[in-house]
């Protein structure tokens, strides 16, 4: 999920909101880290995500990857998560710090694009929702591309799951089987 | 195949040879093969890993970081578009979708006459063409093997009397298992990683996966080698390698070339390079069907239609539609919004069939240094060529409800769905611009340009730079402008074409 911004291209976008709400949500990130815990089974074995970062990408993850039947699994028995922080380690290092910063601008400055004052985190499901269909239609490019490419990843960590393919009628890799037209 | 792996080297390395060929995708094979036939010593360093067909396992989770650039996460630093680029031996020929095309006359003609490049009209091409058509079994797909998502696409063209047709490829033994995109389980693609790269083995090249080129040697007149970092499978740097050679021909892409010039301060008098890099963006439009469509199974691509496409330059028909289909994780990630109405929409994933208009771009990006010294893309849409992008958008939309789709969905941001073809025309089409829908780039091009003017070129008709000798380039940077379609048959042939400027300079 790369937020890749170069020297030329961070000044370019200081010139807009994106790079003052990114640098915001990366400081506010910073200091509010307390407040979050992670569950039990999580504790210590997470390899990039902190216990904020956890938390707020596991309240993304509910929004983006929300079933439309009960049919479909939940994110936590496709491991969304924990597939994105595995993912994160062998991310390039500058996409990696974006990500985490981006995590830092939806808990804490992208509730105020659909105007909530409370942070992510702590909004209701509905309103969580509102806050992302607003960033996605965000008038900065670079927030639309970073959300964009956040729920890429939270996509890729969902429909990897053999256990969603059937929802789609997919058959998955045809090795070790007879490849049907 | 005997490819050494940098992985497994040490300390300071320091080696000696005739030509350094950095990068083994669709160019660099060629060069490293052609040069090793002519007898010379060659080493081929590739930045990234040897995989082959017992590697690849048809997960894209896996599959994307392991044989793309950026763990299949490079875009363009504005974010508006995805480009997708290989890594690993064979380059992108190891996942391309093996369509193959000439460059088209016209665009042949064009920098002759506009670029001054010479020796490369139809006619001078023409053997290369033929030679690599040959060694990679290039044929016409059979038309058995065109699967229901192509064939919505000749019905709706055949439907609408537009101009269109079945194309080539580079498969041998194909089973159509529609995961081109992922690498070939069966071996039947014919590309660099299965047919040049083990020739250019067996003709004496040393290849080398797993070394970074981070800098060309020189002394702003003449090329001295390369220096590189040799990568662990976890990106650590475990070795320094230095190569002396009189000669450095780079084929690390469009991208890599450039930010590997630009990385080395390759006299560069007019600011050429890394400038006017091309990428026939594109953007996708799904039709809903009734009966299943099935776009995920059998050769991805194997049908164009062209009737918005001429390569007369300044033209107004700049779109290159063909099928685009994709596996559940790139069919989510395309698909706008999220959430329930998101999974609704992907419950009708075997029933879409999906297009993609492809620009002949006139749009000039630039390939620079992202701060960490890795490449990076600016690259801004001209309004003509948003103007083309709608154009596309709505041709697709147009195709698809020709063959019969219930329904049109473009991936836009909020999404647009169109019931009929009627109500095309009451749409306002200016949502078709960058950020507004998904865009993917898969051919960058065009950043080391070749002609025999330095002012307007940065490598003379040879493929050699204008002023330091013994700096070639063959790989798709070589474009003066856009050929608006698949380049791997244009960037093999050129590469073939311009090898024996390579072995003529090692004589000299
Ligand atoms: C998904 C997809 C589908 C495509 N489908 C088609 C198709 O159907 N038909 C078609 O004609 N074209 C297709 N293409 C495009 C085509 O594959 C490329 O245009 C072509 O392979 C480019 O050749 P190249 O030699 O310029 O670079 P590449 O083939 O990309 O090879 C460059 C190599 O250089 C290496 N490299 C980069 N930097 C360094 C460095 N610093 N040190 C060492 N090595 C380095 C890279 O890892 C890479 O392996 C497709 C591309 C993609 C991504
Ligand atoms: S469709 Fe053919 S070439 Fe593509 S992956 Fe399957 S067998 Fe290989």
């Amino acid at each position: 999920m790369p937020l890749a911004m170069s020297r030329v291209s961070r000044r370019t976008v200081l010139r807009g909101l994106g790079v003052g709400l990114l640098a915001l949500g990366g400081v506010a990130t910073f200091i509010r880290t307390s407040g979050y815990d992670l569950p039990a089974h999580r504790r210590g074995k997470l390899r990039v995500l902190d216990a904020a970062q956890f938390t707020i990408l596991t309240a993304i993850a509910s929004c983006v990857c929300a079933a439309d039947g009960s049919d479909a699994p939940s994110i936590e028995e496709t491991d969304v998560v924990g597939f994105v922080d595995t993912f994160a380690v062998s991310m390039p290092g500058r996409m990696r710090r974006d990500l985490l910063l981006f995590l830092g601008v939806i808990e804490h400055v992208a509730p105020l694009f659909a105007k909530h004052a409370t942070r992510f985190t702590l909004l209701p499901k509905a309103s969580q929702d509102d806050v992302l269909s607003a960033l996605e239609v965000h008038d900065n490019g670079l927030l639309r591309g970073g959300f964009a490419g956040l729920k890429a990843l939270l996509f890729m960590g969902y429909y990897r799951d053999p256990k969603t393919w059937s929802l789609l009628n997919y058959d998955g890799p045809t090795i070790g089987r007879a490849v049907t037209p | 195949m005997s490819i050494r792996s940098g992985a497994d080297l040490k300390g300071q390395v320091r080696l000696l040879c005739d030509a350094v060929v950095v990068g083994t995708g669709a160019g660099g094979s060629i060069a490293a093969r052609e040069l090793a036939r002519a007898g010379a010593k060659v080493i081929a360093v590739e930045e990234g890993a040897l995989s082959t067909s017992a590697d690849f396992n048809q997960r894209e989770e896996q599959m994307l970081p392991l044989l793309f650039q950026d763990r299949g996460g490079r875009t363009t630093d504005d974010l508006a578009i995805r480009v997708l680029q290989g890594r690993g031996i064979g380059g992108s020929t190891v996942h391309n979708t093996n369509l193959c095309k000439r460059t088209p006359d016209a665009i042949l003609e064009l920098w002759h006459e506009r670029y001054r490049v010479t020796g490369m009209r139809p006619s001078e091409l023409a053997p290369a063409f033929e030679r690599i058509e040959r060694d990679l079994s290039v044929s016409e797909i059979p038309l058995a093997m065109r699967n229901r998502n192509n064939d919505i696409l000749r019905i709706g063209t055949e439907a609408l009397g537009w101009r269109g047709g079945q194309l080539k490829h580079n498969r041998v033994g194909c089973q159509g298992s529609g995961f081109c995109e992922l690498g070939c389980v069966y071996n039947a693609k014919q590309n660099a990683l299965k047919v040049v790269i083990p020739e250019a083995v067996l003709a004496g090249a040393d290849v080398i996966a797993d070394v970074r080129a981070v800098k060309i040697l020189h002394d702003s007149s003449r090329v001295l080698g390369l220096y590189g970092e040799a990568i662990d499978r976890e990106g650590r740097v475990v070795a320094e390698v230095t190569i002396d050679a009189p000669v450095v021909v780079l084929s690390a892409s469009a991208v890599g070339s450039a930010a590997l010039a630009r990385a080395s301060r390759i006299p560069d008098r007019y600011d050429l390079i890394g400038r006017r890099l091309r990428m026939h963006p594109g953007s996708v439009v799904a039709g809903r069907f009734k009966d299943e469509v099935c776009g995920d199974k059998g050769i991805p691509q194997s049908y164009e239609c062209t009737e918005h496409l001429s390569f007369e330059e300044g033209s107004d028909k700049r779109v290159w539609i063909t099928t685009a289909f994709a596996h559940p994780i790139g069919t989510a990630s395309v698909l706008p919004g999220f959430g329930a109405k998101h999974m609704s929409m992907m419950r009708s994933y075997r029933h879409f069939s999906v297009l993609t208009a492809m620009l002949h771009d006139e749009s000039m990006g630039e390939v620079y240094l992202a701060p960490d010294g890795r490449p990076a893309l600016r690259y801004q849409m001209s309004r003509s060529d948003c103007l083309q992008l709608q154009k596309g958008l709505r041709a697709c939309a147009e195709l698809l409800f020709a063959a019969g789709a219930e329904e049109v969905v473009i991936p836009a941001t909020p999404r647009v769905v169109v019931k009929s073809r009627r109500d095309l025309d009451s749409i306002d089409w200016s949502f078709g611009k960058p950020h507004s829908v998904p865009l993917t780039a898969v051919h960058p091009m065009g950043t080391m340009p070749l002609g025999d003017d330095p002012r307007s070129s940065v490598v003379n008709s040879r493929g050699e730079h204008h002023q330091v000798r013994g700096l070639f380039v063959a790989d798709g940077s070589l474009f003066p402008t856009s050929i608006g379609g698949p380049p791997q048959i244009s960037i093999y042939s050129f590469a073939q074409h311009l090898s024996p400027h390579i072995v003529e300079r090692l004589r000299h």
